[in-house]
């Protein structure tokens, strides 16, 4: 899947902030990518463009030979449902349904018969067995995440969005959540773009995205949680002396 | 779809209660509205008096025709208050017509039994229609001889004497017989004694026609239609059409009471629920996101909220349905025991009024979802990822738009109102209630935005840094608050103009009975005055004057309806002496045959001016053009309409004067008694006393109006209830953030009274104010005085009840989520 020349721009009360100022970006199939970059440089618009959650302003988003921003919403819906999964920084779950209806949610609302042996085996891999009845609020964060991971796998898509899907975590469960979608990369051949500020955590990617005022500046293999901090560390001084 | 909508309802039930209240609430009232409509609808008048007549001629209605803009002829047709008369010749006609084995005329006579009951009194000849049969003696042969059934006797056997006040002069008679027979209490008179009697000369009431064996009814109802003129031949059923009967006029006024009542009742509704589902939509505004992001299509989670509301509809006519039966049983005794109702009418159980209501109420919720779920196509998926599910304040363009036309229009209507007077200015201040509340609805977000930024340094002063937040809570959640806002405003607008029109128009009729009254005493009848009480007052020494007056109806076209005036028929000689109606245009010397005083509120209303020609109807339907000669101002005291005695007399049912109003010295007193004593039936009375009875009879109409604003009111008011405990305990989050922060409790409990006290008194002075330039317009066209009268309680129940509403749905529910710990209500586990 790619992105190309994606701008947006939020037309807010006073000036129009500009959240993308033309990004384009390919991600490979089987690939697992970390988006970093500083608060407010435009991480979570991205990712909710390339996901078809929100409309870019310009620019086009292609998931295989599908152009998205021609979609009516619910075609748009559609394809999201077949071939895409997301996680969340937070409030991932319906609080009113169980963990496996939360699991099932996307596969019931597409009418589809789930693949129960699929399902075992996703359930099985999150670590979620014996928890399958219980409503979400009497599980731990990192346990919720795990939900949401089986949830985003339920239905088999090509690509999984994470947006900050370990900033609400301790750096042990952070780890448990990260060696999950490792393993998803590696063991099914899904791709899985990440969003991130944490260097430790895009140290688990094959390749980090660095993001700064809507544009793109840094596309790098991964070169290790050291090297990426220090990525990070000079980009922000050169912003620190740029508003000065 | 279904499923999944009951999961999510099952686990919020708190969203869902204030829908389900309101729906509850709504389907009872609906219900108890719809047995009234059904019984009155499904009410057929069966024939009793005419039940063994084939055929039976008379006029019980009159129709007025007027043409339409587009040249179609509409017509409207009106029941005659005083019931109307076919000519007597009409029967000698009917006679001769072949197929008419029998044919009997029937006079409808007003008659006081010993013991002071009502009987009809009626030829013998009638007494086939019925039929009524003879169980002892023999039919009335001489004028002083009767015929009584059962009811009417009292135990009293043939041969004895009994004393019947007929024509309002009591008579002895010889009972030569005993029927028995379905009718009320009823005596008989010789055909010849009875056509003497017959209040209304040349006329009769009925004219019932036996068929000879072998001929086809609806043959011979042809032949007779042809000699009948503009009298109607009823057949089967519509037999009971001619039989003047209270239960026919109860229907009526069940049909006008449930339609006019539950109509508003349904749109309520509408607005209500519309409002509370809108509002459990937007507090779940990020599961619906969810929902979106997940795999959920726009139409899925509009679905999923429709069948939410199904669900509750249905809950809510399961449980309300029944309680609305139970409702009509608690009214229909209370009507019946005010009078409005006969306790002989059939009131149905109301088979079709429950599922009617519960149709009603899930298509309402249906609708109410349909709106809330429109809004839906604005959720954003990406709402989803937001740390906080931030809605948009303000509200949206075409809303803006139509509140300032609905504003526009309301002011028109208030210059209109204050321009014009009579009955125009009360129909245009209404209107004007309606619009102004209408304009609230649309235009709270901005209203509550205004308001907040204009309170901003009073909340600051009053309640510090509490208040300051509450200012700024307010201005973000201006959108949240317009349901609230808006019910309120609708709940004290209405509630303050409606029902303290009540008191005005009250007090208004007692002042202007008592300061328009010359007369000290009055001989009132509720079975009716004869000429002979009048002579024998006029006959007692020291009374200056006496004047009889008749109370009756009188119909004028309007508007191709046949609108009904109370009128007043006075001997214009005497009048002068006995009330001053307080003439603004013309005299009342002029007042005779073919002349009739007007108030200035009905002049206004039909355009009328002195020396205008006039069409009337009376009250059996008799055409009268009349020039008018006066215009007055005591309408309320005095009747709308006052007409010469001589052009009613022979015009209404008992052709009887209902009050003589005398000017005499304390000393006639006892003279007077003696008068009444002679007419069984009637009292004399002192002016103040006469005042208090129009007091009470007004009261009583009032009690019926009060009841339907009072509940309407209420409703209004659990609904505001309703959101607001739901938007308080949907704070819980917002509450404990606020708390981790530093904000103590008591500063919580400060911004929470301040918010409450801001949005409230917005509403109330909104509210006041509507209801005051509604009022005040009303009674200017009322008095001519633009100051209402408020009474001081009414004022203290409309701040009081605000100020417990406040209390009791914000206040507290905000006092229990305080009282537990912030982290509790804090965190990712929502
Ligand atoms: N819904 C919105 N309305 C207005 N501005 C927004 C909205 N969402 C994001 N922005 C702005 O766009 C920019 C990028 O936001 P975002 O993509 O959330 O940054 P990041 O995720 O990298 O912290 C920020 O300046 C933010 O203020
Ligand atoms: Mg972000």
């Amino acid at each position: 899947m790619r992105v190309q020349g994606l701008t947006r721009t939020y037309a807010s009360d006073g000036e129009p902030v500009r959240a993308l100022a033309g990004v384009d970006a390919a991600f490979l199939r089987g690939t697992f990518t970390a988006i970093m970059g500083p608060s407010g440089s435009g991480k979570s618009t991205l990712l909710q463009a390339a996901a078809g959650l929100d409309r870019p302003t310009a620019g086009s988003v292609w998931i295989g030979d599908t152009e998205l921003s021609r979609l009516s919403e619910t075609r748009l819906t559609e394809l999201r449902r077949g071939r895409i999964g997301f996680v969340f920084q937070a409030f991932n779950l319906i609080g009113a349904l169980t963990v496996e209806e939360n699991i099932l949610l996307p596969l019931r609302l597409s009418g589809v018969r789930p693949d129960r042996a699929w399902i075992a085996r996703v359930v099985e891999r999150v670590g979620l067995g014996e928890r399958l009845r219980h409503r979400p609020s009497a599980l731990s964060g990192g346990q919720q995440q795990r939900v949401a991971i089986a949830r985003a796998l339920a239905t088999r898509p090509e690509v999984i969005f994470c947006d900050e899907p370990t900033g609400a975590l301790d750096t042990t469960t952070a780890a448990e959540v990260l060696a999950l979608l490792r393993g998803v990369v590696d063991e099914h051949g899904q791709t899985v773009v990440m969003v991130t500020h944490d260097p430790v955590a895009a140290s688990w990617a094959d390749r980090v995205i660095v993001l700064a005022d809507g544009r793109l500046v840094h596309d790098m293999p991964q070169p290790g949680a050291e090297r990426i901090a220090e990525h990070l560390a000079a980009l922000g001084r050169k912003r620190a002396v740029g508003a000065r | 779809m279904t499923t999944l909508a009951a999961r999510l309802l099952r686990a919020r039930p708190g969203s869902s209660a204030a829908t389900l209240l309101a729906l509850t609430l709504g389907a009872l009232i609906l219900t108890a509205m719809g047995v009234l409509v059904e019984s009155g609808l499904r009410y057929h008048p069966e024939p009793v008096r005419y039940a063994a007549a084939d055929l039976v001629v008379a006029r019980p209605d009159t129709t007025f025709t007027s043409k339409e803009f587009d040249g179609e002829t509409y017509r409207s047709t009106v029941a005659l208050p005083e019931g109307g008369t076919v000519p007597v010749a009409l029967a000698g006609t009917i006679r001769d017509l072949p197929g008419v084995a029998a044919v009997a005329v029937d006079e409808n006579i007003p008659v006081v039994t010993a013991d002071g009951s009502l009987a009809a009194g009626r030829g013998w000849g009638s007494a086939i229609l019925s039929p009524y049969e003879l169980t002892a003696g023999r039919a009335p042969a001489r004028e002083d001889e009767v015929v009584l059934d059962a009811g009417a006797a009292g135990g009293a056997l043939p041969g004895s004497r009994v004393g019947l006040v007929v024509g309002g002069v009591l008579r002895s008679y010889e009972i030569s017989g005993l029927v028995t027979g379905t009718g009320t209490a009823t005596a008989f008179f010789t055909d010849a004694h009875a056509a003497a009697l017959a209040p209304r000369s040349g006329g009769v009431t009925a004219i019932g026609v036996l068929a000879a064996p072998g001929t086809d009814v609806a043959d011979l109802r042809a032949r007779v239609e042809r000699v009948a003129g503009d009298a109607r031949v009823l057949t089967g059923t519509d037999r009971g059409l001619a039989e003047r009967s209270a239960d026919r006029a109860a229907a009526g006024l069940l049909i006008q009471i449930g339609a006019s009542f539950g109509g508003y009742v349904a749109l309520l509704i509408v607005f209500v629920v519309a409002a509370t589902v809108g509002l459990s939509v937007r507090h779940r505004r990020r599961d619906l996101a969810l929902l979106r992001a997940v795999a959920a299509t726009p139409g899925q989670v509009r679905r999923m909220i429709m069948a939410e509301s199904a669900l509750i509809g249905l809950v809510a006519a399961v449980l309300g349905v029944p309680g609305g039966l139970v409702a009509a049983r608690w009214l229909t005794g209370e009507l019946t025991g005010r009078g409005f109702l006969p306790a002989s009418f059939p009131m149905l159980p109301g088979v079709l009024a429950a599922p009617a209501a519960a149709g009603v109420v899930l298509v309402s919720a249906v609708l109410a979802g349909l709106l809330a779920a429109r809004r839906i196509s604005a959720v954003k998926p990406a709402e989803a990822l937001g740390e906080a599910a931030a809605e948009p304040t303000g509200g949206g363009r075409t809303r803006l738009i139509g509140g300032l036309v609905a504003l526009v229009a309301a002011a028109s209507a208030a210059v209109a109102a204050v321009a014009v007077s009579g009955q125009t200015a009360m129909g245009a201040a209404l209107g004007m209630l309606y619009l102004f509340v209408l304009a609230v609805a649309l235009l709270a977000p901005w209203i509550t935005n205004a308001a907040a930024r204009l309170l901003t340094p009073v909340l600051r002063t009053g309640f510090g840094t509490g208040g300051y937040l509450a200012a700024a809570n307010l201005r973000a959640n201006a959108r949240g608050s317009a349901t609230v806002l808006t019910s309120l405003v609708l709940a004290v607008g209405f509630g303050g103009s409606v029902w303290f029109l009540q008191n005005n128009l009250e007090r208004q009729a007692v002042a202007e009975s008592r300061s328009g009254l010359l007369a000290s005493r009055a001989l009132v009848s509720g079975a009716g005055l004869s000429g002979s009480a009048l002579a024998e007052v006029r006959a007692i020494p020291g009374v200056r004057s006496a004047t009889p007056v008749r109370h009756t109806t009188v119909l004028a076209p309007l508007m191709g309806d046949g609108e009904s005036i109370g009128a007043r028929a006075v001997d214009p000689a005497t009048a002068g002496a006995a009330f001053d109606l307080d003439v603004t245009a013309g005299s009342l010397t002029g007042l005779r045959d073919g002349a009739v005083a007007v108030s200035r509120t009905q002049s206004s209303m039909f355009g009328w001016d002195v020396g205008d020609d006039v069409e009337l109807r009376l009250g059996d339907g008799a055409a009268v053009h009349a020039r008018v000669v006066a215009i007055y101002r005591r309408g309320l005291g005095f009747g709308d309409v006052v007409l010469p005695l001589s052009t009613v007399a022979g015009h209404t049912a008992t052709n009887l004067d209902d009050e003589i109003l005398i000017s005499a010295p304390a000393s006639a007193d006892t003279a007077l008694r003696a008068v009444a004593a002679r007419h069984p039936g009637s009292t004399v009375v002192d002016a103040a006393a006469l005042t208090g009875g129009l007091a009470k009879d007004l009261a009583l109409s009032a009690w019926l109006n009060r009841l339907l604003i009072g509940v309407m009111v209420g409703y209004t008011v659990v609904a505001a209830a309703n959101t607001m405990v739901m938007a308080a305990l949907a704070r819980r989050r917002e509450l404990a953030l606020l708390r981790l922060v530093g904000v103590t409790r008591r500063q919580v409990r400060r911004m929470v009274n301040a918010e409450q006290f801001g949005l409230l008194g917005t509403a109330v002075v909104l509210g006041g104010s509507i209801a005051a330039l509604t009022l005040s317009s009303v009674v200017r066209a009322l008095t001519g005085s633009p100051v209402p009268y408020v009474p001081p309680l009414g004022a203290v129940v409309v701040l009081g009840g605000t100020t417990i509403l406040a209390l009791a749905t914000t206040v507290l529910p905000i006092a229990r989520l305080l009282r537990v710990p912030p982290i509790e209500h804090i965190g990712i586990k929502e």
